[in-house]
């Protein structure tokens, strides 16, 4: 199995990119997996309910046990939940407990000292049962629970001060189906290694023991490893070979949607020449999404057309009007709106992202006939500092990738009031009307019921386009001809439990 | 002897002093912060990032930072914890070795290759060989790393394999032991090989006029002793130089080569932590260089006296 270097030592609440994420999903069982209607059904917790959306009950299976055979409890999700939370522990998984009952005494924020250690929120009934009450409802709440950050630590994870220790970040312990064979030393490895749990509860692979994670740093390289048969999943091919890879892998080559999605970035709080729904709605019919997606991305992307993935509960095939190309439509009502003469489209260099901007810049040029200069900042963040100091005052490049497959995940995040400053609402969208029904979708009784109202939210962003959403990501993997039945779940994590040996 | 190389090495000392010290003030000065880089796209809490930056000093003024890293290196050798808390040492210790190996593998080959088209074509010089040699060796030089690197791996690795099934030049990592430096080895050497040749036919092409080579002949002895005693030895001065300022080069040229193989190498890490501004590892990692630059050096200039008895030291 292919996997890029973890960024930090394998350790669930400190691991918030995906390569990390991959490795510790087949070490641990999450308390939720989603199947294949896209819903989230009990994994490692036996039954999760809750009548109100604000006390959660989560009641475990019995015989799951950690990698050492000691019995997995409450308290240790209590436990790794609490420390993940801890300010002074600096995980950057913390803030996905900011919902939870007693956040703020364990976070208080830059610069204040926690008052508490543990949130008041978080309750060990006994040993399979733990309690979680929110500050305020979420009917989401369930479909987080799949999420690396939500993963138990069992007591061994941690040293004499109370803090997790460097070698468990090098040999996790988990719950999971795969057993870490022996520490990794990040840097020095190539390799991670691991077997199966002889008495993992769940699902097992039918004929194979051990898995193996050979980090790369370069796609092409892999790509090339999976080729030659020296490697069996290959779950990011490169852009490059995917011209190629569809004739070389025949039915191993996959293509599905993948949840994150691309944006151009509206400064609304820092430049009022776009403060006209319409200046913003003329820019997106100006964008032709389909060439786009289709040359610039050989077909890696898909033309976006809702603020929601297709990939997630809740999508609306052609639900963002505004975002099929028109350029007659588009100069017409730009000019009505009388839209600045001269654009600016940030984008940072790091990323692969100068051809499509200069795509769109062209698009733009010709169907709006205005002035349009794509500026380079060297990352990501550079562009941030820039309209925070209001330095910059043009369009910028923005992508989100979900943290937990729920449709709320694309609205609170980045559009919320509340996440204007602390959150990534970084065009400082605010709308009364955004805010409550979103907050009507978290109160909801039941998660379906919860969607309707996110698809209300959604309407009005496509209403109001606080962002321009320009494409949707595809995941494109392969496998080789040594194994069959390779399927990625909603968090792009292979299904081990599944692949069978050809 | 002693006396001049205990010179050159305090002259070292400065040199590494002042190295480190732009190296850490350029990637300082690189926009972007390092905490918020282990974020990606998303913005990181302020409490959490407010933690990390106390924990790794990143508060403090850079001169204080400085001294706290060279610090721990003059007096603790303790080159300091890269982001994720991992020891530098660590990160670099078993990187080193591996570009260690590519580079030797590539040097090898260019001593080998390179100076034995040189001689070769120097032997023929105006012949339809030499012009072939001299041709292929542009050929070599005109296409970047990335192109001979992709296009090796994928004809030798691939499809070598795909046709015959014979797993000669594994496509990427160590595993395959020695044959895995063989075609980075190769590709590395690429345009130093190509070099090397053109140098050592030129070298050698003029030393065969020089007077002492017609004296050797006249006196009757042997055409191998000739180009090999009288003519190579004397040709040698400018290929060791080159040689040696080359496994400088070859250690920092290994970024393209390593990332295309997938070795993790020292190139590999040093573009990973570039990216994630992670000072200390860079820093780590180019003080070694410029160390291994420098003793490269001093290797060659002890050289001279070996292959040219007039030259003393003093």
């Amino acid at each position: 199995m292919e996997v890029g270097e973890p960024q930090e030592l394998l350790n669930p609440q400190n691991t918030t990119e995906t390569e990390g994420s991959e490795v510790l999903a087949a070490v641990f069982s999450p308390l939720v997996r989603y199947d294949e209607n896209k819903q989230p059904v009990e994994e490692a917790a036996e039954s999760i309910t809750t009548s109100d959306s604000k006390v959660w009950t989560i009641k475990l299976k019995s015989g799951y046990t950690w990698h050492d055979g000691t019995p997995v409890t409450a308290a240790d999700y209590a436990r790794a939940w609490n420390y993940a939370a801890y300010q002074d522990n600096a995980m950057a998984s913390s803030y996905f407990f900011g919902r939870v009952d007693g956040y703020n005494d364990v976070h208080p924020g830059e610069g204040k000292t926690p008052t508490a250690k543990e949130m008041k929120g978080l309750k060990a009934v006994d040993d399979l049962t733990l309690e979680v009450t929110l500050t305020a409802p979420f009917s989401q709440f369930k479909t987080m629970l799949g999420y690396t950050a939500f993963y138990p630590l069992p007591k061994a994870a941690f040293g004499a001060d109370g803090k997790v220790t460097q070698a468990y970040g090098e040999q996790p312990i988990g719950q999971g189906l795969f057993k870490v064979d022996k520490p990794y030393k990040k840097g020095t490895d190539q390799t991670i290694d691991m077997t199966v749990y002889d008495k993992f509860p769940g699902a097992k692979p039918k004929n194979w023991k051990k898995l193996q994670f050979k980090i790369y740093t370069s796609a092409e390289t892999a790509y090339n490893d999976l080729q030659a048969e020296n490697l069996d999943v290959d779950d990011s091919l490169p852009a490059s070979a995917i011209a190629s890879a569809k004739a070389a892998l025949g039915d191993r080559y996959f293509d599905e949607p993948d949840a994150a999605v691309g944006y151009i970035g509206v400064p609304l709080k820092y430049n009022p020449d776009f403060k006209n729904p319409d200046v913003r709605k003329a820019i997106s019919m100006a964008i032709d999404r389909k060439t786009i997606t289709e040359t610039v991305f050989s077909g890696t992307r898909a033309p976006a057309d809702d603020f929601i993935n297709p990939a997630i509960p809740g999508y609306r095939q052609g639900a963002c009007t505004s975002c099929t190309y028109n350029p007659a439509e588009a100069k017409k009502l730009y000019d009505a709106a009388k839209g600045p003469s001269k654009i600016e489209l940030g984008y940072n260099a790091d990323g692969g992202h100068k051809e499509w901007i200069e795509a769109v810049a062209n698009n733009l040029r010709a169907n709006l006939n205005i002035e349009v200069t794509p500026k380079p900042f060297e990352k990501f963040q550079g562009i941030l500092d820039a309209l925070d100091a209001k330095e910059y005052k043009g369009l910028f490049r923005m992508g989100w990738s979900i943290d937990y497959p729920s449709a709320e995940n694309y609205l609170t995040p980045i559009f919320g009031t509340g996440s204007i400053g602390t959150g990534s609402n970084y065009g400082g969208y605010s709308n009364k009307d955004f805010d409550e029904l979103v907050a009507k979708g978290d109160q909801a009784a039941d998660p379906a019921e919860g969607l309707k109202f996110y698809q209300q939210a959604d309407d009005i962003l496509i209403k109001d386009l606080p962002y321009i959403p320009v494409y949707f990501y595809r995941s494109n993997f392969g496998h080789s001809t040594k194994v069959k039945n390779v399927k990625l779940n909603l968090l792009n994590q292979v299904q081990w439990a599944d692949i069978e040996k050809a | 002897m002693g006396r001049y190389v205990i010179r050159r090495l305090i002259q070292a000392i400065p040199v590494l002093l002042g190295a480190t010290l732009l190296i850490f003030v350029i990637v300082f000065a690189l926009p972007g912060d390092p905490i918020a880089a282990l974020f990606g796209d998303k913005r990181p809490d302020a409490a959490v990032a407010e933690v990390l930056r106390e924990q790794y000093h990143l508060n403090d003024p850079l001169l204080l930072q400085y001294w706290y890293y060279i610090s721990g290196v003059l007096f603790r050798g303790d080159f300091g914890v890269n982001f994720a808390d991992v020891p530098v040492s660590q990160i670099m210790a078993g990187k080193f070795q591996v570009t260690l190996n590519l580079a030797l593998t590539a040097l090898v080959m260019e001593a080998l290759i390179g100076v034995g088209l040189g001689l070769w074509a120097a032997l023929r010089r105006g012949k339809a060989t030499d012009t072939m040699i001299l041709a292929s060796t542009l050929l070599l030089i005109s296409v970047p790393t990335l192109v001979t690197g992709f296009v090796l791996q994928l004809i030798l690795g691939v499809k070598l394999k795909q046709w015959t099934g014979a797993d000669i030049f594994p496509v990427a990592g160590t595993f395959a032991g020695w044959r895995s430096y063989l075609l980075p080895g190769f590709v590395l050497a690429g345009t130093s090989i190509a070099y090397l040749t053109r140098l050592t036919r030129t070298s050698l092409a003029e030393t065969l006029r020089a007077d002492y080579i017609r004296t050797a002949t006249a006196k009757g002895l042997p055409r191998r002793r000739v180009i090999g005693r009288h003519g190579l030895r004397n040709a040698l001065i400018p290929l060791v130089t080159y040689l040696g300022a080359d496994l400088g080069n070859l250690m920092g040229g290994a970024v393209i080569t390593e990332t295309i193989f997938n070795l993790p190498g020292i190139g590999n890490q040093l573009y990973t932590s570039v990216y994630l501004r992670e000072q200390p590892v860079v820093v780590g990692i180019v003080t070694i260089l410029v160390l291994i630059y420098i003793l490269a050096n001093l290797v060659v200039d002890l050289l001279y006296a070996v292959l040219d008895p007039r030259i003393r030291y003093e």
